[in-house]
C-alpha cells in the first residue's frame, strides 16, 4: 500500500539548528564578555608587581606524607592567562557551535572566573608575598559544600521529574540537620543520624504530597509554608530543648574515612577520597538516583509522570502513587542532605543552612533536572558560596553579599534563555486532575 | 473481538451523558459512531476505555462480561484508544513512547530497549505504518504522531481500536491514508470503532453506522445512505448543508498585508512573507492544516503578536504593530480561535461579556465610571437579536453551552460598526445549528458589502463561505484559488504541492 507523504506542519530542522545556534553564539559571547572583564580588572586592574601566593597544603597534615611546594605568581599574568583561556573558550562555542557540553564549558569559565577573583584579592603588593591561599583547603572546603548542594540537588531531581516542585528543600535541609544533631548526639553514630534524617525529610516530602495531590494545592505555596514553618518550629525548639539540655547538641563532626593509598595523593587524595561517609553516599546517590532515571522502568514511568501525566494514565501508570514515591524519597535525599550539613559543621543552630535549599534548587535547574548536570552546577555553585563565606578573612574589598548573588545570577541568566535553553518537565508544577 | 455494550449509562449530576446505549461491533468490522459535538460519544469512550466508570449496563467482551478499573486493564483485554489529543509525550522517542506501561525488561529492572524498538519495527511493517522508532515525538509531523499512536495500540495486541475524531488535525491526503491504515486493519482482523461528526468520512469508510444524538442511540445508518439523511439523523431535523450567499461583487479594497513576517513563542519565522487583500462584499477564507502559521497571522493582524517585518493596512490606514485597543479601534472585529482563552472572560456574565471590548466608551462607560444601565440594555437586545440561549444576562459565561458562547461573541463583535471582520476557526466544536447560524451572520455581513477573513482548518467550511481561498503552508501562501476548485487540487496546497495543477 502507497502512503502519501505527509505534510509537515512542524518547523523544519535547519531552522531549529538556527535558533539554537544563535543562543549557542549567544553564551559564547557572554564567556568572551567575562573573559574581557576578568581581563581588564583582575589582571590590569593589579599592579605588575603585585604577586598572589598559593599552599597545597593538605588540611590534616597526619594524613599527608607529601609536600607540594609554595606556589607564587604574578596576580596580573596568571589572570591574564585565565582571561586569554576564557576568551578562547568563547571563540571556540562561537565558532564551532558544539551540540552538546556548552553548559559545561559555560560552568568551567565560571569556575575560572572565581579563581581569577581568588587570586586578585589575596594579591600582596611586594615580590615575596607570605602564601595566603591554602588550595588544598579551598577545595576540599567547597567540596562540602557542593556536597550538601548536590543532595538538595537530587532530591530536586527526584520531585521535579515526576512533576512536582518540592521548593521546600530547605526546610527539610533544616529538618534533617536537627534530628541528625540529636541521634548523633545520643547515639553517637552517623547512620542512625542518617536514617533520622531521611525520615525527617520523607515525611515533609509526604506533606508535600498529600497537600498538593489530595488537595491540589498550589505546590509553591505549600513549599514556602514548609520551610518557614520548619524554620520557626526548629527556632522554638532550639531555645525549649537545645539550650536546657545541650547534651543533645553535640553533635561532632562525621569522621574522615580514608580510602588507603589513593587519599594520598596530592591534593587530589583529600579532596575526593579522605571525606566522610556522606560524601562517597552522595556520590553513589548520584550514580544510582542517575541509574534509575534514565535506564529503568521505574524511571521511564517517572519522567512519564512528569511530562504528560494523562498520557501515563492512559497506559495504566498510577500518576498520584509514582508522584507520592518520588516526593517521599526526594524528601528524604534532602533529609540526609541536611544531617550532611550538620555533620561538617559540628552542630545545629537555627537558620545555618542560610539559604542552601534554594542554591541547590538553583544547580537542579542549571543541571538541566539531570543529576550529572547537577554536580557539575553544586560544584560551581558550592565554589562560590564557601568564598562568599571565606573572602572575610582575605580582607577582600568586594562585598560578600555581591557574591552571595551570584548562583541566584546565574539561575537567571539560564531561566530566562540567556545562556542556553533549558526545559523544565512539562508537567513539572501542575496539578494533576483525575478525570 | 466482538464487543458488546449493553445499556450503558452515565450521569453527571442530573445531566444524563449516555442513556441506556447498546452497540456490537463485530470483528474486522469498522464501525461508526456519528454524533454531534456534546452528543456523548466522547464519554460513552471513556466509559469502554476504563477512564470513567458507568452507572449501568455492561461491557462484553467475546461473550464475557468484563469492568475496569482503569484504561490500564482495558488494554490488557486488547482495547486500544487513539486519542483526538494524542497522548504522547513529546520530549520520548517514538520507542519510548510506544512501550510506556507495558516495558519489556532486563535484569535490575532495566528496560530493553533493543527488544522494544525491533517489535516496533515489526509490527510498524506489518501494517505499513512507516514510523522510525528513534525519532523523538515532538519532531515528527501530527499525521505521523497519529500512527505512533496507533502502533502504540497494536503494539499492545489490540484487537479493537478506537479511533476519536482522528481527522480533526490532519490534511486531505493524511485522511486518506489513514482511511487506508482502518481498511487495512479491519481486513486483519481488528475492529475498528470510530468516532466523528464528519459524514463525508463515515460514507467513506465505514460498514455499520451508529448514530447517536443527546446521549442515546437515535438509529442506525448504511454508509450508503446520503449525506442528508445521516445529517438529518443526527441533528434531529432537516439541515441545511449549503449556505446561501448572494452574488459576489466586489468593491474596494478593505484590508492589506504586505510581505508580513511573524515570530512564533519559540522566536522561530511562523509567517513567512505573507500577502493577502480583501475587498468590501468579500470573503476571504484562508485554508491550511492547523500549526501552519495561520494563529500567528490572526494574532499579528489582532495587535496580539509583534509583527517582525511588512505592513497591516486597514482602510489605508497603517495598523502594524498598534496595540489591540487601537486595531479594535481601527474597525476590526476579531472571532478568535480560542473562545476560552481569548474570546471570553468565563468567569464574567454574559452582559459584561459583551461589552468586554468596548467598555470605556460611551454609552457603556461615562467620566470614568460604568453605566451598568446601558451595559444592560445592550445584552438584553443582543440576547434577543442573537438568540442567545441564557437563563439570565448576569449568569457567567462559563455556564452556556458552547455554541452560545459563541454567539455571545459573534454578537459582540457584529453588533458594533466594523470595517473589516476576521473569524478565527468560527465554529470549531460547535453542533450543527449553531454552525449554520454563525455561517448565516458571517455571510450576511458580507452581503452588506463588509470585508471578512475568515480562518479555518476545516475544507467544507473554507469551501462553503469563501469567496476566493488562500491556503497557507509553512508559513507562506502555497495558492489563492477559486472555491470552484477541486477538494484534492486544495488539498495539495495544504501539503505545500505549488504545481500547475494544483493552480487550475
Amino acid at each position: 500500500m502507497e502512503l502519501v507523504s505527509v505534510a509537515s506542519a512542524t518547523p523544519t530542522s535547519t531552522e531549529v539548528t538556527a535558533a539554537a545556534s544563535g543562543r549557542t553564539r549567544a553564551v559564547g559571547a557572554i564567556m568572551i564578555a567575562i573573559g574581557l572583564f576578568t581581563g581588564l580588572v583582575f589582571a590590569m586592574g593589579a599592579s605588575s608587581a603585585a604577586h598572589s601566593g598559593l599552599t597545597f597544603n593538605p588540611v590534616n597534615l597526619s594524613n599527608a606524607p607529601w609536600h607540594v611546594g609554595d606556589l607564587t605568581v604574578v596576580t596580573r599574568w596568571v589572570n591574564a592567562v585565565i582571561a586569554l583561556l576564557m576568551v578562547v573558550l568563547g571563540l571556540e562555542v562561537i565558532i564551532r557551535s558544539p551540540r552538546r557540553a556548552v553548559m559545561v564549558r559555560f560552568g568551567v569559565v565560571a569556575v575560572l572566573f572565581l579563581f581569577a577573583l581568588l587570586f586578585w584579592v589575596v594579591r600582596t603588593p611586594g615580590p615575596s608575598p607570605v602564601p595566603v591561599i591554602n588550595f588544598t583547603a579551598v577545595l576540599i572546603g567547597s567540596s562540602e559544600v557542593a556536597m550538601v548542594l548536590i543532595f538538595g540537588a537530587l532530591s530536586g531531581v527526584m520531585c521535579e521529574r515526576s512533576g512536582v516542585v518540592n521548593i521546600a528543600i530547605e526546610g527539610q535541609f533544616i529538618g534533617g540537620a536537627f534530628i541528625g544533631t540529636m541521634l548523633a548526639s545520643t547515639t553517637h553514630s552517623f547512620i542512625f543520624a542518617a536514617v533520622g534524617g531521611a525520615a525527617i525529610g520523607g515525611l515533609l516530602g509526604l506533606l508535600l504530597a498529600f497537600l498538593s495531590l489530595r488537595y491540589l494545592s498550589d505546590q509553591i505555596i505549600v513549599g514556602v509554608v514548609l520551610v518557614t514553618m520548619i524554620g520557626s518550629f526548629s527556632s522554638y525548639l532550639n531555645l525549649q530543648v537545645f539550650t536546657p539540655f545541650p547534651q543533645f547538641n553535640t553533635g561532632t563532626l562525621a569522621p574522615n574515612l580514608a580510602i588507603p593509598l589513593i587519599s594520598k595523593i596530592p591534593i587530589i587524595g583529600p579532596v575526593f577520597f579522605d571525606q566522610s561517609g556522606f560524601f562517597y553516599f552522595m556520590l553513589i546517590l548520584v550514580g544510582v538516583v542517575s541509574f534509575a532515571l534514565f535506564k529503568t522502568r521505574y524511571g521511564l514511568h517517572v519522567r512519564a509522570v512528569g511530562e504528560h501525566p494523562r498520557a501515563a494514565a492512559t497506559v495504566g501508570i498510577n500518576v498520584v502513587r509514582v508522584r507520592y514515591i518520588n516526593v517521599v524519597l526526594g524528601g528524604a535525599i534532602a533529609g540526609v542532605g541536611g544531617v550532611a550539613f550538620m555533620a561538617s559543621q559540628g552542630q545545629f543552630q537555627p537558620g545555618y543552612t542560610s539559604g542552601l535549599g534554594y542554591i541547590a534548587l538553583a544547580a537542579m535547574i542549571f543541571g538541566r533536572w539531570r543529576p550529572s548536570g547537577a554536580v557539575v552546577a553544586s560544584v560551581l555553585f558550592g565554589l562560590s558560596v564557601y568564598l562568599s563565606q571565606n573572602l572575610q578573612t582575605y580582607n577582600v574589598p568586594v562585598s560578600t553579599y555581591i557574591l552571595n548573588m551570584f548562583p541566584y545570577i546565574i539561575t537567571i541568566a539560564v531561566v530566562s534563555g540567556l545562556i542556553g535553553r533549558v526545559r523544565a518537565p512539562a508537567a513539572d508544577g501542575i496539578p494533576y486532575h483525575r478525570e | 473481538m466482538r464487543l458488546e455494550l449493553r445499556g450503558i449509562t452515565k450521569r453527571f449530576g442530573s445531566f444524563t451523558a449516555n442513556d441506556q446505549i447498546s452497540i456490537t461491533v463485530e470483528p474486522g468490522q469498522i464501525h461508526c459512531l456519528l454524533g454531534e459535538n456534546g452528543a456523548g460519544k466522547s464519554t460513552l469512550m471513556n466509559v469502554l476505555f476504563g477512564l470513567l466508570h458507568p452507572d449501568e449496563g455492561e461491557i462484553l467482551i467475546n461473550g464475557d462480561a468484563v469492568k475496569f478499573e482503569n484504561s490500564g486493564e482495558a488494554v490488557r483485554r486488547g482495547i486500544g484508544m487513539v486519542h483526538q489529543h494524542f497522548m504522547l509525550v513529546p520530549v520520548f522517542t517514538v520507542t519510548e513512547n510506544v512501550v510506556l506501561g507495558f516495558e519489556p525488561t532486563k535484569s535490575i529492572n532495566r528496560v530493553d530497549y533493543k527488544k522494544a524498538t525491533d517489535d516496533i519495527r515489526r509490527v510498524s511493517k506489518e501494517f505499513n505504518l512507516d514510523v522510525d522508532p528513534d525519532a523523538v515525538v515532538e519532531n515528527l509531523p501530527v499525521g505521523l504522531q497519529q500512527r505512533v499512536e496507533i502502533l502504540k495500540s497494536l503494539s499492545h495486541d489490540a484487537e479493537l481500536l478506537i479511533l476519536d475524531e482522528p481527522t480533526a488535525v490532519l490534511t486531505p491526503q493524511e485522511i486518506d491514508a489513514l482511511m487506508n491504515i482502518m481498511r487495512s486493519l479491519a481486513e486483519a482482523g481488528k475492529s475498528i470503532l470510530f468516532i466523528t461528526h464528519k459524514l463525508k468520512e463515515v460514507k467513506a469508510v465505514a460498514d455499520v453506522i451508529t448514530i447517536i444524538r443527546q446521549g442515546r442511540v437515535v438509529g442506525t445508518a448504511q454508509p450508503t445512505d446520503t449525506e442528508g439523511e445521516l445529517a438529518s439523523l443526527m441533528v434531529g431535523r432537516d439541515v441545511n448543508l449549503t449556505v446561501e450567499k448572494s452574488t459576489f461583487t466586489p468593491g474596494e479594497e478593505v484590508f492589506e498585508i504586505r510581505d508580513l513576517v511573524v515570530r512564533d513563542d519559540r522566536g522561530l519565522i511562523a509567517v513567512n512573507g505573507v500577502s493577502l487583500d480583501v475587498r468590501a462584499g468579500e470573503i476571504l477564507a484562508l485554508a491550511g492544516v492547523q500549526g501552519n502559521g495561520q494563529t500567528e497571522l490572526v494574532e499579528a493582524i489582532a495587535g496580539m503578536r509583534h509583527v517582525e517585518s511588512g505592513t497591516i493596512t486597514l482602510r489605508g490606514r497603517d495598523i502594524t504593530n498598534e496595540s489591540p485597543r487601537q486595531v479594535l479601534d481601527a474597525g476590526l472585529g476579531h472571532i478568535p480561535e480560542d473562545r476560552h482563552r481569548d474570546g471570553l472572560v468565563l468567569s464574567m456574565s454574559v452582559a459584561d461579556n459583551l461589552v468586554l471590548n468596548t467598555p470605556r466608551r460611551t454609552p457603556f462607560a461615562r467620566h470614568g465610571s460604568r453605566n451598568l444601565t446601558a451595559v444592560r440594555q445592550n445584552a438584553e437586545q443582543l440576547v434577543k437579536e442573537f438568540d442567545i440561549r441564557t437563563t439570565s444576562i448576569f449568569e457567567d459565561a462559563s455556564s452556556l453551552s458552547g455554541g452560545n458562547q459563541q454567539k455571545v461573541i459573534v454578537a459582540r463583535e457584529l453588533s458594533r460598526p466594523l470595517e473589516f471582520l476576521m473569524a478565527s476557526q468560527p465554529t470549531r466544536g460547535l453542533d450543527v445549528g449553531s454552525i449554520e447560524y454563525v455561517h448565516k451572520q458571517i455571510v450576511d455581513h458580507r452581503n452588506k458589502g463588509n470585508a471578512a477573513l475568515i480562518v479555518s482548518s476545516e475544507l467544507d467550511e473554507v469551501l462553503a463561505l469563501g469567496d476566493r481561498i488562500a491556503v497557507m503552508y509553512a508559513g507562506k501562501i502555497s495558492g489563492i484559488v477559486d472555491p470552484s476548485t477541486s477538494r484534492e487540487a486544495i488539498g495539495l496546497l495544504m501539503t505545500g504541492t505549488t504545481s500547475e495543477v494544483a493552480r487550475a
